[in-house]
């Protein structure tokens, strides 16, 4: 049944929205412990644990997201789990997100000079009070810019759960357009919601990496 | 006419006033040094003289021709002027060839073949030729800054200007660069040098300027200024630099 | 809990899993080549234009990069036939896909504009250059040079993100795969094969490149 265009069709995909966010905060929450795991083993002496950490983001970012969302949304069936939609894409972005944050964190680690660590270690600090008091809040502040980056682009990375049916807003958008036969302004719409996320992150993150290099 | 004539030249940075009513006049021929503390306007001068750097007031006019007017071709004449930096500049891309060719091939619109006879000379000048297809960075800074000197010498310049060129250079290689120089001032071209090189500007400049607080304190023949500098601060100057 | 990979079923529609691929490719190739000369015109822009070209430039640059490449495609997919372009899928994906790249090659080569230093250009002022012989000569190879990494990047991302054109029906290898899985039913093999084919794709992707940079840019 074809229906016009009307002003609630902005509400609901409004109102799709917090799916979408939803869906980035649980990326996030996935994602994080992953991250600061391979962002640590890419850190360490050993070099075998930090092939580890490279093959882990060579791999995730060697394969398209939609192939991830793909394997984890076919794959748990396999193991005679059936998972929704929102549960595949949960796991399909932790593991993407992990990844790319690894990679960010592990940067930020890396690019914190041998001195501060030599300079902590020789007034007596720990190990665990180098981290805490002299690396950790330096790494954080370095860190910091991109991530907010990369929340950007997790944004506009879960309008691709939509392929697997997740109702975010541009699954919304898809079925509002098929409902409308007005595609060119729903889709606009839905355009417009995506940049209302993601241009104050954008512009967070170049503030952010603006101070820090100031400061530096 | 002089070839380079300032007339009550100004020059400001924001609020900081660099150059204060300069006024030089500079003949065919002549090899002026320009000596000063750093912050003293020297450079800012140089940089005026062919146009890198803006005037608030005055009259500068090289070779005829009014730098700062904007009718005036500003291009044409800066292919008549040579003008060498502190850290040479060089493009790393191009091999030595082509960073001399670069000049004569697309402004001057001189073929190639010709073009890289010209190179050539201009390395024979400075003692390089086997070094024409070597790159800036298999150089070494000494040599890199003869590179820059040939790349300005290939564009048949009727002044040479000269900014600190042996400031960045580790001193044995200073004494190569000035060889040329030497050179280049028997040879009969027109040179501005500003330069910290005191012995070098005793021996070869016809005339030095001491430059302080934005203007030409004193100047006069090589010989009398270095001997008997006439006011107090060049006398502070020199006893600071010349020991 | 049984389960037999069944692999052979994917195997044996080989064919069209090699046409998919070659759309790929062939996507990919053109898509680089658009976006890149795109992604060239709004950098110069951008940097060397009148006022109003930087600020479409910037306006371009944040719309693209700020909206999903999935929407961008909708919205290309539909708008062309309403400005009267009856295109082909194909062409309709490599313009969407194009205009996306256009805006992040944009992005990195202005950076790498701006990163060359200003004592080169003078270098090039003093010889009695114009602006446009400057930009050709002197700054657009070693800007190149310094970007290439991450345009390097941008290329691998572009390539795996031509999957997402599946979703407009272009029939590339991301959309083979979602025919076979349909007729074969053996999803989770499918869409193994296919990643591991965008991941050996990513990595020759990165050594091509990488073998580019060294013919373009070194000197021995």
């Amino acid at each position: 049944m074809i229906r016009d265009l009307s002003w609630v069709d902005p509400l609901y995909l409004l109102f799709a929205l917090r799916w979408t966010i939803l869906l980035t905060l649980l990326a996030l929450v996935g994602g994080a412990p992953i991250g600061l795991l391979v962002a640590s083993l890419g850190n360490t002496a050993n070099p075998s644990t930090r092939l580890v950490s490279r093959a882990y983001i060579g791999l995730v970012q060697g394969i398209p997201l939609l192939a991830w969302l793909f394997l984890f949304f076919f794959g748990f069936p396999i193991f005679g789990i059936d998972v929704p939609a929102w549960l595949a894409a949960t796991c399909a972005f932790s593991v993407y997100a992990g990844a790319f944050l690894g990679e960010i964190w592990r940067g930020a680690l890396m690019s914190i000079p041998k001195t501060q660590w030599e300079a902590s270690s020789s007034i007596g600090m720990s190990y665990i009070a180098q981290l805490r008091y002299v690396i950790i809040p330096q790494a954080i502040r370095i860190a910091t810019p991109p991530t907010v980056g990369f929340v950007m682009q997790l944004v506009k990375n879960t309008s691709l759960a939509a392929v697997i049916g997740f109702v975010e807003v541009t699954r919304e958008g898809q079925m509002t357009a098929a409902a409308t036969l007005a595609p060119l302004s729903v889709y606009a719409m839905v355009g417009a919601f995506y940049f209302a996320l993601c241009y104050p992150l954008t512009v967070y993150s170049r503030r952010l990496e603006r101070r820090l290099h100031v400061a530096r | 006419m002089s070839l380079v004539e300032l007339r009550s030249v100004t020059k400001r940075f924001g609020n900081h006033v660099v150059l204060k009513n300069v006024d030089l006049s500079v003949e065919k021929s002549e090899i002026i040094a320009i000596i000063g503390r750093s912050g003293s306007g020297k450079s800012t001068m140089l940089r005026c003289i062919n146009g890198l750097e803006s005037i608030e007031s005055g009259e500068l006019l090289v070779d005829g021709v009014a730098v700062h007017d904007p009718n005036s071709n500003l291009r044409a004449l800066r292919a008549r002027v040579g003008f060498v930096f502190q850290s040479y500049n060089l493009f790393p891309h191009l091999n030595v060839e082509r960073n001399i060719t670069l000049g004569p091939t697309i402004v001057k619109r001189v073929p190639l073949l010709q073009a890289t006879e010209l190179a050539r000379d201009a390395l024979r000048r400075v003692g390089l030729e086997d070094k024409i297809h070597a790159y800036p960075d298999q150089l070494s800074g000494g040599q890199q800054q003869r590179v820059a000197i040939a790349r300005c010498l290939a564009m048949s310049p009727t002044i040479m200007l000269f900014d600190e060129i042996t400031s960045a250079l580790d001193p044995e290689l200073v004494g190569e660069v000035l060889r040329v120089l030497e050179k280049m001032a028997k040879d009969g071209m027109t040179m501005l040098l500003v330069t910290h090189e005191m012995n070098f500007a005793r021996r070869v400049a016809t005339r030095v300027l001491f430059m302080n607080q934005g203007t030409i304190w004193e100047q006069g023949p090589a010989a009398a200024f270095f001997e008997s500098p006439k006011t107090e601060e060049l006398r502070n100057f020199l006893g600071s630099v010349l020991n | 809990m049984t389960y037999t990979f069944h692999f052979r079923d994917v195997f044996a529609a080989q064919d069209a899993l090699l046409q998919g691929l070659v759309l790929t490719l062939e996507l990919t190739a053109t898509t680089i080549l658009f976006g890149f000369i795109i992604g060239l015109g709004v950098a110069v822009a951008s940097v060397y234009g009148p006022r109003w070209a930087q600020r479409a430039a910037r306006a371009y640059v944040e719309l693209i990069r700020n909206t999903p490449l999935l929407v961008q495609l909708f919205i290309v997919f539909f708008g062309l036939p309403s400005i009267g372009l009856k295109l082909d899928v194909l062409p309709v994906a490599t313009i969407g896909l194009a205009i996306n790249l256009g805006a992040y090659a944009a992005e990195i080569l202005r950076a790498g504009i701006q990163s060359i230093p200003r004592s080169q250009v003078e270098a090039g002022v003093t010889l009695g250059l114009t602006r446009s012989q400057i930009f050709r000569h002197i700054v657009l190879v070693p800007a190149l040079k310094n970007v290439f990494p991450s345009l390097t990047s941008q290329f691998i991302l572009l390539m795996l993100a031509t999957s997402v054109a599946s979703q407009i029906a272009a029939p590339e290898l991301f959309y083979a795969g979602s025919i076979i899985q349909s007729r074969t039913y053996r999803d989770f093999e499918v869409y193994t094969v296919i990643a591991v084919v965008y991941l050996v794709l990513a990595l020759l992707l990165r050594g091509l490149l990488a073998l580019c940079y060294r013919l373009l840019f070194t000197h021995r």
